[in-house]
């Protein structure tokens, strides 16, 4: 055994303050003065007094007394049916108001496509909300990195699918995209943000971003389905930019969130 | 026990540590929390209070500040214990819940002394009794480390978490945590290795 195999024994083992070593990782500690010196410091706990103080016993007997059964957080999946029943609806909503457009003038590739990159984005995010709602959970991606990821794939899908065409009225177009695309967004964050509410949310910003994206993707699915535009300058900026002011827009709620909750603590607090 | 064929390893400080209970117990008593036990709440405190109490300590200064935030911790756990699924290990999730207290609390409090930054040395630590054993302790080692790698290390030894356990508390991947433990050690190594020269070359 040599110096590297003895660290991954004591990362990758279960191995506290307390725990005996292997006879394999004692043998190197005999005849490795490195090893051995941190071994010894990391299992020297500090002689510092660690018994819970008198403020915490009197903290167990308030909330013992004041103590109501609480019902659990539904399932997990039913939290993700949540989420993807209000993402479909605020599409189904904009496709009907706005129409089909889009998918007549792409390629039978292109809506497929298109639409399946969405609908995986959206499961993602969803997925990693209905997570973040409990604390502790296990999670596929960091959540605090989980929107650059989703935005950058999904502007990489859409750049392998269209092309750079001219256009003569970029800005008037694309304003029009915006001015359907992100109220289509917002009506899509409010529902969102009740359903988190029931978790625990323990970083506002990116459940905030996170949330904003989603509901930003909604946004951007709908102009995917009405708009003929197949530019993809029009479609990066302008449809993907939806999604992006949505990840902005619900990164500034859960800062505004947490400022909010922030001050009703000190408020708590202070006399 | 292994700690025999070290006799500068002082068995008492290793009986200090306070017994934790088996993870299944504690699962089984947030479960019995979540339905009103009287005696859970107080079981819960007492078995994973003193691990908490260190993880707070490893992060910041005043033993009041760590007291603060132990008790603001348990507050927040009776008022979102809802989200504790039953059958889920209930470690992590207390640890993801102190963890999210001790950034809020450096953050309200300006006044805190964090280690923000990693050192080249290990600090200066201020006189204490003269102890048999020439290895820094646990918490003037982990003060060297960065916030995160100090968060890592204290979690898996002290709170005695695994790697996904850990994982879990920091909403991280069990990778990111291998390769910050990794680092952390790599960084431990070399700082005890410095002192143990700079030692040496004071005798000389």
């Amino acid at each position: 055994m040599n110096c590297h195999d003895l660290e991954r024994i004591f990362i990758q083992g279960d191995l506290s303050v307390t725990s005996p070593l292997p006879p394999e990782a004692d043998q190197h500690l005999m005849t490795c003065s490195r090893c051995r010196e941190l071994v010894q410091a990391l299992r020297m706990p500090g002689d510092e007094e660690t018994r819970p103080s008198a403020a915490l016993s009197q903290l167990a007997k308030d909330l013992a007394s004041d103590l109501t059964p609480v019902r659990p957080l539904a399932p997990a999946g039913l939290y993700l049916l949540a989420f993807s029943g209000i993402f479909a609806s605020i599409v189904a909503f904009g496709v009907y108001r706005g129409g089909t457009l889009a998918l007549s003038a792409m390629s039978a590739v292109q809506s497929v496509s298109i639409l399946c990159a969405l609908a995986a984005c959206g499961l993602l995010l969803a997925g990693s909300l209905v997570h973040q709602m409990v604390p502790g959970s296990r999670h596929r991606f960091r959540p605090v990195f989980l929107p650059a990821i989703v935005i950058v794939s999904l502007s990489l899908v859409v750049t392998v699918l269209f092309n750079f065409r001219h256009e003569r009225h970029f800005w008037q177009s694309g304003l029009a995209c915006l001015r359907m695309g992100l109220p289509l967004a917002l009506l899509a964050f409010v529902p969102f943000w009740l359903v988190l509410r029931r978790g625990a949310i323990l970083s506002p910003r990116a459940t905030g971003a996170a949330a904003g994206l989603l509901a930003g993707l909604a946004g951007t699915s709908v102009l995917e389905i009405h708009c003929p535009n197949l530019s993809l300058s029009h479609i990066l900026v302008w449809h993907v930019g939806v999604s992006v002011l949505g990840a902005l827009g619900g990164l500034a709620a859960g800062a505004i969130s947490e400022t909010m909750v922030r001050q009703r603590d000190h408020r708590r607090v202070t006399p | 026990m292994a700690s025999a064929n070290y006799p500068q390893v002082e068995t008492s400080l290793l009986e200090k540590v306070a017994p934790v209970r088996p993870p299944n117990d504690l699962d089984r008593c947030m479960e019995r929390y979540q339905q009103a036990d009287p005696e859970a709440p107080g079981t819960l405190i007492y078995a994973l209070s003193p691990a908490l109490l260190r993880f707070f300590r490893s992060q910041i200064a005043s033993r009041q500040q760590a007291d603060d935030l132990l008790q603001e911790t348990w507050m927040r756990i009776h008022r979102v214990r809802h989200t504790y699924r039953p059958g889920e290990p209930v470690v992590p999730w207390v640890y993801a819940i102190a963890r999210r207290v001790r950034i809020d609390g450096y953050r309200r409090t300006s006044r805190i002394v964090a280690h923000e930054t990693a050192v080249e040395v290990l600090p200066e630590v201020a006189h204490r009794e003269e102890s048999r054993s020439s290895v820094p302790d646990f918490e003037t080692l982990i003060a060297a480390l960065p916030e995160a790698q100090r968060e890592v290390i204290t979690m898996l030894k002290v709170g005695g978490l695994s790697l996904e356990e850990v994982a879990r508390a920091t909403s991280s991947t069990v990778g990111a945590v291998k390769q910050k433990a990794h680092r952390a050690y790599e960084k431990l190594r070399t700082l005890l290795q410095a002192r143990a020269e700079d030692a040496s070359g004071g005798e000389q």
